[in-house]
């Protein structure tokens, strides 16, 4: 979650050879090859050691044979998660709750973005700064006022929003909108102002400048800012540790670590099959758009 | 899109009376399409935290105003000057070690062919991309003081069975270990793209001089990538510094308090024993680390706002 | 499989057709109960033990003509207990909830009395312990029914083969199937001999020292095997005396025969330490000994449920019950008594056990001797001690008599725990005593 755009612009391109290979350069070659390897196993080894245990039996769990290999693979891990209703439930509201936030926060954070970025009005140089400081303030110190502002609006307007998966659309754009609006921020500043002047001129509307002008030159930024914000709500733990409770209300990060490790019956295959599942979705998307999620991530990195 | 883009003068003249008009109105527009925002930002979080405040001076039950009673309690407690020790120093080793292996693999990754280093690149980030929670059962599952993975490679070996979660210090170990494994790819992908920004030159010059490989990283690397460490580093601070999933997950601030940090306290005392004025006041011990590294953002912010 | 609806045929006022009709109040349909209750059941650990609650709700909601709505909630990450603080501050909720151990005293206020129904029931199915009560009756009021799903003994599960092996003892001999305990030898210097033996035999206990619920049952009962009191009834704090100082020398010498890492374990560490095979015993209660049944059928053949060892004070084993509770802004509180009934008569209180394997253990003195214990296997009579079927040992719960609200932090916080491993690192005795002195004087904040 720690990302840090400074300023704006694409993806970094350039090569990074150069100068001929001599001997020096090939044993340097080498080494890097050795090191990554090492690496790439240190960063890989938990996710491989969760399908290596998702696809053992119980049986082979507690009989520790080797850890890091399974003798006699079986799906029935997870066949029995997605024939549980209550997994398909934590998936559900997990899908829900991060489309439900990614909608709302383009929404807020591109238009925002646009006004702080090009409009200007009294005050939008120090909202653009509040935003991204707002970005700093971690969940961890909002989650207890929060917490009794639910109980509050209750005892107030008799809405229940404690254990509801659908306050966490409410909550959820907190964390996205910042980081996403300062994005876009960035993003619509490097977009030379003849365009929308032009536009402006021939008599086009500010809300047909962003449409036909800003969303489709800024896109590779809101495709990044979409991930960000898709990957950010799916991961999200404590909120829904704190205002949810029914097993029908859980997102799966939450539903997986407190309904699946029962305190005294322990089923790891299935706790890490479910894991996996849960990790699917962002490690999928991110196998597709890779690049556009890294160019979001370092904009600004080279500009620093 | 071209004759948008070429305005003549005779437009721009005769424009001029209704691009007063325009602007008028632009800044009332501009302040429409940027209310949402502004309306999340002061409901959800700058009245949250000012609540938080509000909170963490009220008594357990909520009916006594107490001033600064709650901090004076927690300011008596062995316990909490025991979170903000190991608060600290867990945000400030699992920083440095992201930073460092961020740098390292990023110079790695940069040495090899330009074609290979997508599908390096790719692998490397994957911790990064899968939620904090999942990924550290998988560690929960490794660390298991009967069935753990890595005793049992320690036991082949014939070294010693380690109890990773259960010992304080090799619990604080591990806390931090799944912290840098989390961290350190985003720190990897930042100083990637900075040392691509590198200027070749400034290195073939620094070659032609005779610049050891030391040499060109301490005078030509560091200094062109002093921004983006700085700004990684400050955010990573904030972010390691109010960590909860993995904490929560891995240890659940065990064993004793050994691995408590301040959101993981908060948690425990105001949620789970129902002390929410003393969990605010717990959480609001984030505040000044979360003032100084804003204060260093913010200059940074303007510098970039006077460039653009 | 969370939530079911039984009976969608509106609630029609009848009259209570069980076993104590008399007393039953003929239920009232209010303007917004139309008939519907809510319930909120502990999740159990044990696969399938909720399909009999399910059925014997499902049976009395066709009969009452009640739509029920059933919620199994699990303990898990302290669920159950935030779901029953956000139902009592929110003054809305499940009809009845489950609540384990000091919950139901923390909400006293707002839980209905159960005084009518519980006369009945002990009338009907003999006395319930004194720890039951400590939990349970607040003022002279009954809080809850104490609940036959969830409640349990966490006595010792042994080895049979290392225990004889390593330590020379005949676990079966000492308690023998169908027959009273001879275990008067059975006492703290026999049990910490055999935690040397077995560590020596590199199989040792596995008795965690966590703070989660296991192993504070654990040292509760060692504690008042000693005599030990932190806080006494008034809420003095106490604990700086003999009867603690001994209790946590005893504990000092007891881990150094155990695991080293045991200070971190929760309440799935020992079950692990179990079917792993590496454990001679763990205290638990049989969910450990099930898994091993499904998972490692060569572990469970060996396992052996039994008493607790005896200290100076007497032998004290940890119960832990569950109680139904049901708050007082509920709206349907007849049909919801009605149902507690239905759930504490014999048949069904047989049929949750059953359906646990055995795990489950009602508070109901004439309710430990059902065939489940006697007959559950391998090996045959593996269960006969569990349910404590000769008053062999007294059922306590940690950190009583003190005052609930205090009661109920010691015990959440591990305090007595956290003092065992602090004195075993190396902490001078009377630091570990100033130190659960101060935090316990936090407790009493309000």
């Amino acid at each position: 979650m720690a990302n840090a755009a400074i300023a704006t612009a694409g993806a970094p391109t350039r090569p990074a050879r150069y100068g001929s290979i001599s001997q020096s350069r090939r044993w340097a070659l080498r080494w890097s090859y050795f090191f990554l390897t090492l690496f790439a196993i240190f960063f890989l080894m938990p996710p491989f050691y969760m399908l290596v245990t998702a696809l053992k039996s119980k049986e082979e769990i507690a009989a520790i044979t080797n850890p890091w290999w399974v003798y006699s693979p079986t799906l029935s891990n997870f066949i029995e998660l997605l024939t549980q209703n209550q997994y398909l439930i934590f998936f559900r509201n997990s899908a829900l709750v991060s489309i439900c936030v990614v909608v709302v926060t383009m929404l807020i954070s591109v238009i925002a973005a646009f006004s702080l970025a090009r409009m200007k009005f009294w005050g939008s140089a120090a909202l653009a700064t509040g935003v991204f400081l707002t970005y700093l303030i971690p969940d961890t110190l909002l989650f207890i006022p929060l917490f009794k502002m639910m109980t509050f609006v209750r005892e107030t307007t008799g809405i229940e929003l404690v254990n509801h998966w659908w306050t966490l659309c409410i909550i959820y754009p907190t964390l996205t909108v910042p980081f996403c609006t300062w994005i876009m921020i960035g993003y619509f500043a490097s977009i030379p102002k003849e365009l929308d002047e032009a536009a402006l001129i021939d008599g086009a509307t500010w809300m047909q400048t962003l449409t036909k002008i800003f969303i489709p030159v800024a896109l590779p930024g809101i495709i990044a800012a979409t991930i960000f914000c898709f990957t950010v709500s799916w991961a999200q733990f404590l909120y829904p540790l704190a205002f949810t409770t029914s097993t029908t209300e859980l997102v799966l990060p939450v539903g997986i670590v407190t309904t699946l490790i029962k305190g005294d019956v322990f089923n790891w295959g299935q706790i890490m099959a479910g894991a996996l599942l849960g990790a699917a979705p962002p490690l999928i998307i991110y196998a597709f758009l890779m690049d556009y999620y890294i160019a979001g991530l370092t904009a600004g990195a080279t500009k620093g | 899109m071209a004759d948008i883009a070429a305005p003549n003068s005779a437009v721009a003249t005769r424009g001029r009376n209704s691009l007063h008009k325009l602007v008028q109105r632009k800044s009332t527009v501009a302040f429409l399409m940027a209310l949402p925002l502004i309306l999340l930002i002061t409901i959800l979080v700058a009245y949250p935290a000012g609540y938080a405040v509000w909170l963490s001076m009220l008594n357990k039950s909520m009916t006594k105003f107490v001033g600064f009673g709650n901090f004076q309690f927690l300011f008596k407690r062995e316990t909490f000057w025991e979170i903000v020790a190991q608060s600290c120093l867990f945000a400030l080793t699992a920083v440095l070690f992201k930073a460092m292996i961020g740098f390292v693999v990023a110079h790695f990754v940069n040495n090899i062919p330009t074609k290979g280093q997508r599908k390096w690149r790719g692998m490397l980030l994957v911790p990064w991309v899968i939620p904090a929670a999942m990924s550290t059962l998988s560690w929960l599952w490794l660390f298991d003081p009967s069935y753990s993975a890595f005793n049992w490679i320690f036991a082949h070996i014939g070294l010693p069975k380690i109890s990773w979660l259960g010992e304080a210090g090799w619990a604080r170990f591990s806390v931090i270990l799944v912290n840098v494994w989390a961290g350190a790819p985003f720190f990897l992908i930042m100083y990637l793209a900075a040392l691509k920004s590198v200027p070749e030159q400034l290195y073939e010059a620094a070659s032609i001089d005779g610049a050891t490989w030391w040499q060109r990283i301490w005078y030509v690397t560091l200094p062109m990538m002093r921004n983006i460490i700085a700004i990684t580093i400050l955010f990573s601070t904030i972010v390691t510094f109010a960590n909860f999933d993995i904490v929560r997950v891995l240890t659940s601030g065990g064993p004793l308090t050994a691995t408590h940090v301040f959101a993981t306290w908060a948690f425990k005392v105001g949620i789970e024993s129902g002390d929410i004025p003393l969990g605010a006041t717990v959480s609001l011990f984030m505040v000044p680390i979360l003032a100084v590294a804003a204060t260093f953002i913010l200059r940074d912010i303007s510098k970039r706002g006077s460039e653009v | 499989m969370v939530s079911r609806k039984v009976s969608r045929r509106r609630f029609v006022a009848s009259t209570a057709a069980l076993s104590t009709a008399a007393v039953a109040a003929p239920f009232v349909r209010g303007a917004y109960a139309a008939g519907k209750l809510s319930v909120g059941f502990w999740d159990h650990w044990v696969p399938n033990a909720n399909g009999a609650t399910e059925t014997l709700i499902k049976e009395w909601g066709e009969k009452e003509k009640v739509e029920v709505q059933i919620d199994f909630i699990t303990s898990q990450g302290n669920k159950l207990l935030l779901t029953t603080a956000a139902e009592g501050q929110a003054k809305s909720g499940h009809d009845i909830l489950a609540q384990n151990t000091f919950l139901p005293a923390r909400y006293a206020e707002v839980l209905v009395p159960m005084n009518d129904v519980m006369d009945d029931l002990i009338k009907e199915n003999g006395k319930v312990n004194a720890t039951v009560e400590y939990l349970g009756k607040v003022g002279g009021k009954w809080l809850g029914i104490p609940a036959t799903v969830g409640s349990q003994i966490k006595g010792p599960c042994s080895r049979l083969d290392y225990m004889k092996q390593f330590a020379g003892l005949d676990i079966k001999a000492m308690y023998p199937a169908g027959e009273a305990p001879k275990a008067d030898n059975w006492t703290f210097d026999t049990f910490l001999k055999a935690a040397e033996a077995c560590h020596k035999g590199g199989h040792p206990f596995g008795i965690g020292l966590g703070t989660t619920s296991d192993n504070v049952d654990t040292i509760g009962a060692v504690f008042h095997a000693f005599g030990a009191v932190l806080v006494n009834e008034k809420g003095d704090i106490v604990l700086k005396n003999d009867q603690v100082r001994q209790a946590l020398d005893f504990y000092k010498k007891l881990m150094a025969f155990l695991p080293p890492d045991v200070a971190a374990w929760d309440d799935a560490s020992n079950n692990k330490f179990l079917v792993s095979g590496q454990a001679s015993m763990i205290m638990n209660p049989p969910s450990a000994w099930a898994v091993a049944k499904r998972d490692a059928p060569q572990v469970a053949e060996q396992c052996w449920t039994h008493g607790f060892p005896a200290g100076p004070k007497g032998r004290y084993a940890p119960f832990l019950p569950f109680f139904w509770c049901t708050w007082s802004f509920s709206k349907n509180q007849s049909a919801a008594k009605s149902l507690l009934r239905h759930l504490s008569t014999r048949d069904s209180a047989e049929k949750m056990v059953n359906a646990s394997g055995g795990y489950d253990l009602p508070s109901f003195e004439k309710f430990t001797t059902f065939k489940v214990w006697a007959e559950a296997e391998p090996p045959k009579g593996t269960l006969y001690h569990y349910p404590n079927p000769y008053n062999h040992q007294i059922l306590s719960v940690a950190a009583a008599p003190a005052p609930h609200k205090i009661a109920e932090q010691i015990y959440n916080q591990g305090i007595q725990t956290q003092m065992a491993v602090r004195y075993f690192k190396g902490e001078p005795l009377e630091k570990t005593l100033d130190w659960a002195s101060g935090e316990i004087e936090g407790f009493m904040r309000n």
